[in-house]
């Protein structure tokens, strides 16, 4: 599904990214961690097309994906959330929900103007969606409520909603559990899985909680100093001494 | 026009927009904000050198110098009022530009309340100008380039020999990493207004020196400021200068050129001799400045 | 003038100042894009129709249909730099280009009349009206394209673009992540606006019958700006409420100016420093506006 080749990405002296190749199948979740600055947000970051890389090459569904714009790597399937949740402040927790569907029309002042009649057919049938996803977010009360007011948790919520919401083949998850409670984080872990198993979707998720990895990836590479220092289950990993020792040298 | 003429004209004009520069650049990569104001705070001080030197009868240079340090005050006054405040609740830079924007309207129609939009000269005698390599030059362009001179070397003294200086240079490096090192950076954010608001003074005087003071002539020079700052790369104090030059030179240069044979492409045309009209004068920086944002928007020199 | 006649002349000018202060809340207001040469909109259509009238006789309303669709084109055009400039830097760079269309409008006398401007401009359907109603058709035909704008504004606000357009506004990096292509929304943007700023001017220019650069000025820009902090940012609504208000102002502060003796340039000045402080005061206190931006709240038992 996504194939990264040797990518490079320096800021300055630092070689963030340094030769990384990762492999995510279709069909599979897959783990990345490692230490804080590790180059794992680098690495979405690249891949989403937000920074330009300093060599290497990214394929997605066997088409190269890099140098692309982020709004057309998105278009292809390939969808991302950020590790500080963006919510736009002044747009309702459902406007959010909205504003991300796929498939909208009047997306130009023209159709805005004389398709009314498809915008108002189109937007009912996204709202009925919105409200069911909203429903296993446990946002529901809040859907009249701006993104602005909302707590850090929440928004990470509502990022995940959106990501769904647009549907896409691929998604990139920037820790979606960080700063959400531990009961909805296993609510999330279950509607993560599940919808996985129901559409097939691939996911790559950066994640801190071990917990988290253990119970929903079905691989995991570990990154340091902008490297894949490991890569395997996650039982494999949590043997690995390289890991280990990258995670305590840290410290 | 002679090429010493030419470059003569230009120090001239690179000496009054780096010190007006120096600040609006300083301000934009500490507060994040471009400052509309920033050239009628240089006009105020302008204005009360004026009348210092008229009502008072003090020395003109006494004069500039008092008003440069009462326009620094007036620099951080309102920031007290204004910018703090706004800076502590956290609003987003681009608010703060246009509050800016608000007090360059106000500001501006204040000089006009008080001084009225007649023109104004500063009380300087008219000498008949020396002549060096068949160009001309006044005493008191003379002295423009030398202050200009002078003063950006205090600023590259004041930059690197002192605490403000170097504080200055590590909160424009990175903030958070200032304040954890207990860089009182408030108290910094006030020298600097005063420091931009002063120099701005001196430069926003040589340029009224030189051709005439009426109120207007703050909102006149922001563009070309902006230019030069933005040019040099905004953030970087050489950058102002080297901006300002490169500027002051296109302005005359352009003016200057003869599209004779650029039109006649070698021969083909048979056109006279065809000059920019001068009116365009202001159009140079415009334009510099919009090629400059399309194609270059980080400017010439990066922050150090 | 009776007092009848000056009342029209007043609601026609709140009419198309409404229509500017809409085209720049749409840039503004909900696409976040920080417009400081909105003038040139009003400049580019005011010569474009007033210029093929005088100078092609094309019939008027093809005038006013091209004067929008010149004033739309360099909407695109500005568009361009959005997609590399922060936000500040192409604000600079809307100030500089409306003041290069002013300077060309000054300088190419054989176009545009230069400083003397177009004169005697052809009004529409001037032959149908005697002299004394012909000022109440004007004004029954820019309040139908107030309300016409109105509502095409509200249709596509009201609509996915439009909340494309304000998530652009606060989060644009997300709106990337979605697949969303904000360069081309906001170019879309940017055009309705040149749109609606073209007709403003082409209303204006065949109303006045006479246009010069002096119109122009970027004041024009800011007392737009005044309009849309005051009114409110991010409504149809606020808008023309911030340009009635702001009119009211300019006018009520004219007549006042004839019981007090103050010189009319210092009234001018003063009217133009309560502007300025208009707008520090509400960006800083009620940034919001007089009609706060309105909630979309859905009903739940509606959706299912």
């Amino acid at each position: 599904m996504l194939k990264v080749k040797d990518l490079q990405k320096k800021f300055g002296n630092l070689r963030a990214l340094d030769g990384v190749s990762i492999e995510v199948e279709a069909d599979s979740v897959v783990g990345l961690i490692g230490p804080n600055g590790s180059g794992k947000s680098t690495l979405f970051n690249v891949v989403s097309g937000f920074y330009e890389k300093d060599g290497g090459e990214v394929y997605f569904k066997g088409e190269r994906i890099d140098g692309l714009t982020p709004d057309a790597i998105a278009k292809k399937g390939l969808c991302r959330t950020f590790q500080i949740a963006k919510a736009p402040e002044r747009l309702t927790v459902l406007e959010n929900m909205l504003l991300a569907a796929e498939g909208q029309v009047a997306e130009n002042p023209i159709s805005a103007l004389f398709a009314r009649r498809r915008i108002a057919r189109v937007e009912r049938k996204n709202l009925e969606k919105a409200m069911d996803l909203l429903e296993i977010l446990k946002l529901t009360e809040l859907m009249n409520e701006y993104a602005g007011d909302l707590s850090g948790g929440q928004k990470k919520l509502l990022s995940l909603g959106r990501v769904f919401m647009r549907n896409p083949d691929m998604i990139l998850l920037d820790e979606p559990t960080a700063g959400v409670n531990p009961t909805l984080t296993t609510q999330l872990i279950k509607v993560i899985r599940e919808l996985q198993k129901k559409e097939h979707k691939s996911v790559l998720i950066i994640e801190h909680s071990m917990k988290v990895i253990s119970s929903i990836c079905d691989k995991v590479f570990v990154l340091n100093y902008g490297q894949v220092i490991a890569e395997g289950t996650p039982e494999e990993i949590q043997k690995n001494d390289k890991v280990l020792e990258a995670y305590l040298g840290g410290v | 026009m002679e090429i010493v003429q030419i470059i003569i004209n230009s120090l001239i004009r690179a000496s009054e927009l780096s010190l007006l520069a120096l600040g609006l650049t300083m301000v934009f990569d500490i507060l994040k904000f471009a400052n509309f104001a920033h050239t009628d705070y240089a006009l105020l001080g302008a204005f009360l050198a004026y009348s210092f030197s008229q009502a008072l009868g003090l020395p003109l240079i006494v004069s500039v110098m008092i008003a440069a340090g009462l326009t620094g005050l007036f620099g951080i006054g309102i920031d007290k009022v204004l910018y703090k405040r706004l800076r502590t609740i956290g609003v987003q830079p681009v608010s703060l530009m246009i509050v800016s924007m608000g007090v360059e309207i106000a500001l501006r129609n204040i000089l006009r309340l008080i001084w009225s939009s007649e023109t104004k000269t500063y009380p300087i005698a008219v000498v008949k100008p020396l002549e060096i390599l068949g160009a001309r030059i006044t005493m008191l362009q003379l002295e423009i380039i030398t202050v200009g001179f002078l003063s950006m070397v205090a600023f590259h003294i004041l930059l690197h020999k002192t605490t403000f200086g170097k504080a200055l240079r590590a909160i424009s490096d990175n903030r958070a990493l200032a304040s954890a090192c207990a860089i009182d950076s408030e108290k910094m954010i006030r020298w600097m207004w005063f420091i931009a608001s002063a120099y701005g003074v001196i430069g926003g005087t040589m340029i009224a020196m030189e051709h005439v003071l009426y109120p207007r002539l703050g909102f006149n020079i922001l563009i070309p400021v902006f230019c030069a700052a933005i040019l040099g790369g905004i953030g970087n104090p050489y950058g102002a200068v080297l901006g300002a030059l490169i500027l002051a030179f296109a302005e005359n240069v352009v003016l200057a050129l003869d599209l004779k044979w650029l039109l006649n492409l070698g021969g083909l045309f048979h056109f006279e001799s065809i000059q920019i009209n001068t009116g365009y004068k202001p159009a140079v920086s415009f334009l510099i400045l919009i090629l400059v944002l399309l194609f270059k928007p980080t400017g010439l020199l990066r922050k150090e | 003038m009776t007092i009848v006649n000056f009342l029209i002349y007043f609601l026609i000018m709140v009419g198309i100042y409404a229509l500017l202060a809409m085209s720049l809340n749409l840039q503004v207001g909900y696409a976040g894009l920080i417009n400081f040469g909105q003038v040139v909109f009003f400049c580019i259509g005011a010569y474009t129709s007033s210029l093929l009238a005088t100078k092609t006789g094309l019939p008027l309303l093809f005038c006013f249909l091209l004067a929008m669709i010149v004033s739309g084109f360099f909407g695109y055009v500005m568009s361009i730099p959005t997609k590399s400039l922060k936000s500040d830097y192409w604000a600079i760079a809307t100030l500089a280009a409306a003041e290069v269309f002013r300077l060309v409008a000054l300088n190419e006398g054989w176009l545009t009349g230069g400083p003397f401007g177009v004169m005697s401009i052809p009004q529409p359907l001037r032959f149908l009206f005697s002299m004394e109603n012909y000022p109440l058709f004007y004004l029954f035909l820019v309040t139908l394209c107030v309300i016409i704008v109105f509502f095409a504004l509200a249709l596509i606000t009201d609509s996915p673009f439009g909340r494309d357009l304000k998530a652009i506004r606060e989060e644009e990096d997300l709106c990337l992540s979605l697949g969303k292509n904000t360069r081309k929304l906001k170019l879309e943007a940017m055009v309705v606006g040149g749109m609606v700023g073209g007709l403003a001017g082409a209303l204006f220019a065949h109303y006045v019958t006479f246009i010069s650069p002096e119109n122009f000025w970027p004041i024009e820009t800011f007392l737009l700006w005044a309009m849309i902090i005051v009114g409110g940012r991010g409504n149809h609504a606020g808008a023309i409420l911030g340009a009635a208000l702001i009119q009211i102002f300019n006018v009520s502060t004219r007549f006042i100016g004839e019981y007090v003796s103050l010189g009319s340039d210092s009234m001018a000045s003063l009217r133009m420093v309560i502007i300025g402080f208009l707008i520090i005061i509400f960006v800083s206190y009620r940034p919001e506006g007089i009609i706060k931006e309105k909630k979309k709240v859905y009903d739940p038992r509606n959706i299912r």
